[in-house]
């Protein structure tokens, strides 16, 4: 026979269990001795102490509100739940919002349209179907336009850079520049041929000095 | 040896002298028209840097014309195999007046990022593209079309040098110094941008592409007109440059340069190029010009450039038998064109003579020619 737990038979004494439970544990003490003897000695345990409380001084017991001492200590359980279970949550991975049914009835219309575009394109003769994507992609160019994305050049890209300070030919992370250290300024010019330049006058020698660099198909 | 020689150079950069196996070979023709009198390296060193060596080329070179003409330009080639196979550079002095056995400089300031591996082949050659003389000839193998760049400048100077000449007949030495302090708040103030120049339709920011229209600038005696014009412009970058012209002259049109301003979205422009075409366009003729490359605007002290519109303008034309267009001073004196286009060469030259000697050196200068 599995006999109830010590603080369910006190419970129990007390008449502080739930119905389901006070039905199992007085079914339990009535048929086991052993826990009637415990539930009368938890009794009198209890009556003592009552008793002992209704002799204390009146000063401190005309104020003492039991239920809301008890109400207290259940909202403060509360508190402390919630807290832990808020500090647990930031261990916690996020978990992914369910769908709710504006989502679902949205999928359900996004597939129907997909599965219709699926039969109208695959029912048109080819010739229409790339008449229609050139006038989309064009609506697309005109109105749109292009969207890039290549976010760096290759490295064995060669690339000519001209500023006043001077020119450059970078390539394959070496890189050969021309500068004018004997002038002031310059006229830079870029040719879309593959060429680079800047043009200056020699403080020095007065003499006008064009530097360039090139593509190496020049 | 070879080891031997990156120790040498090792040990060069790191005390920051210039190892000699470093200094440019200087690779003239035997039958050049000009000989190397002396090269000055001067205060050339190499350091090293990270994991590559940068050679700083301070070259100063003596030259003498020991051809039977009046030298008027010359181009060096300069091509360091190693570091850029790619690609090479070039020194080109115009406006020159260098006669029979007289000598005169050309300087090379160079700078050479190179693996520190590499550092025991000569890195840097310097040798001759082209001469050109008083009377419009050339020699030279010509592989940076440097013939036509010179004879271009050399029309400048000449168109400009007659202008500056009529002002002074005209007006007096007052009427020219006014055109030259024009000139020099001109150069000033006008607009300069960077630029950056990549072979290829790949565009390098997440913008969004658009076909943009070039509007043009009609420069009435053009024997080039052109028709229509397009580019791609994405934030700071535009690319693959489409272009109609039409040849409205009587004669066949081999190159022509059509110059490219950008306009920013503050409405600002800006001098940002040019697409140039090697063509076969008959009198009467049509023909299209396609470039496949980008132009990159970077920051510079600030927002990078943000392409709003772009304006185009014929700005030279070769003909077939060699003979050249450039627009007229009235034609580059247009309101648009005022502000955009830098002063020539020439007119640059003579303007820093008239800052450096004054207007009497300046009046001399004019009367040499």
């Amino acid at each position: 026979m599995k006999h109830p737990a010590e603080i369910q038979l006190a419970l129990f004494a007390g008449s502080d269990l739930g119905r389901w439970e006070r039905w199992r544990v007085r079914r339990h003490v009535g048929r086991c001795a052993g826990c009637a003897e415990e539930v009368q000695a938890l009794r009198a345990v209890g009556d003592d102490l009552r008793e002992a409380a209704g002799e204390m001084p009146a000063q401190f017991t005309k104020d003492l509100n039991w239920t809301r001492l008890a109400e207290e200590m259940t909202a403060n359980i509360r508190v402390g739940l919630a807290a832990g279970e808020a500090i647990a949550r930031f261990d916690r991975p996020v978990a992914p919002k369910k769908l709710g049914l504006g989502w679902h009835a949205a999928m359900v219309v996004a597939a129907a349209c997909a599965i219709f575009a699926v039969a109208f394109w695959s029912s048109l003769p080819p010739q229409q179907a790339q008449h229609l994507m050139a006038s989309l992609r064009r609506i697309r160019v005109e109105r749109l336009g292009m969207f890039v994305r290549s976010p760096a050049l290759a490295s064995d890209e060669v690339v000519l850079e001209a500023s006043s300070s001077g020119i450059e030919l970078k390539e394959n992370g070496g890189a050969m520049s021309l500068t004018h250290p004997h002038a002031e300024g310059g006229t830079v010019s870029v040719s879309l041929q593959g060429e680079a330049g800047v043009r200056f006058v020699d403080a020095d020698t007065g003499q006008v000095t064009t530097n360039k660099v090139y593509y190496g198909e020049q | 040896m070879a080891s031997s020689k990156f120790l040498a150079a090792a040990i060069a950069a790191a005390a920051g002298t210039i190892y000699a196996g470093v200094l440019p070979k200087i690779d003239l023709p035997k039958d050049s028209p000009v000989a190397v009198l002396s090269a000055d390296y001067g205060d050339s060193n190499e350091t090293a840097r990270g994991g590559a060596l940068l050679l700083d080329l301070h070259a100063a070179l003596s030259l003498r014309n020991s051809s039977q003409r009046t030298i008027r330009g010359i181009t060096l080639a300069v091509t360091a195999q190693d570091v850029t196979p790619g690609g090479k550079g070039s020194v080109t002095v115009t406006s020159l007046d260098v006669a029979p056995g007289d000598t005169f400089p050309v300087r090379v300031d160079l700078r050479l990022l190179r693996p520190l591996q590499a550092s025991s082949a000569v890195p840097v050659v310097i040798g001759l593209d082209g001469v050109l003389f008083d009377d419009l000839s050339f020699y030279g193998p010509d592989q940076l079309s440097s013939h036509r760049t010179m004879a271009l400048a050399e029309q400048e100077a000449r168109r400009d040098r007659k202008y500056f000449k009529s002002l002074l007949a005209e007006g007096g030495p007052d009427r020219l110094q006014q055109q030259m302090l024009a000139t020099l708040t001109h150069e000033a103030d006008r607009p300069s941008l960077d630029v950056q120049v990549v072979r290829g339709g790949r565009a390098t920011n997440f913008d969004t592409e658009q076909n943009v229209r070039f509007a043009f600038l009609s420069l009435p005696d053009s024997p080039i007109e052109p028709l229509d014009g397009m580019a791609r412009v994405a934030g700071n970058e535009a690319r693959a440059p489409r272009l109609e012209v039409k040849n409205r002259s009587d004669r066949p049109v081999r190159y022509i340069e059509v110059a490219w301003i950008l306009r920013d979205r503050n409405g600002r422009e800006f001098l940002a190029g040019s697409v140039p075409a090697d063509l076969n366009l008959a009198p009467g003729q049509r023909q299209q010009i396609l470039e496949n490359t980008t132009l990159k605007f970077p920051a510079r002290g600030g927002q990078p450039l943000a392409i709003d519109g772009m304006t185009g303008f014929v700005s030279s034309v070769e003909f077939s038998d060699g003979s050249l267009w450039i627009p007229s001073r009235a034609d580059l004196g247009q309101q648009q064109l005022e502000h955009v286009v830098a002063p020539s060469a020439e007119e640059q030259r003579l303007a820093q003579i008239y800052r450096k000697k004054g207007l009497k050196a300046l009046i001399a200068e004019l009367n040499k020619f």
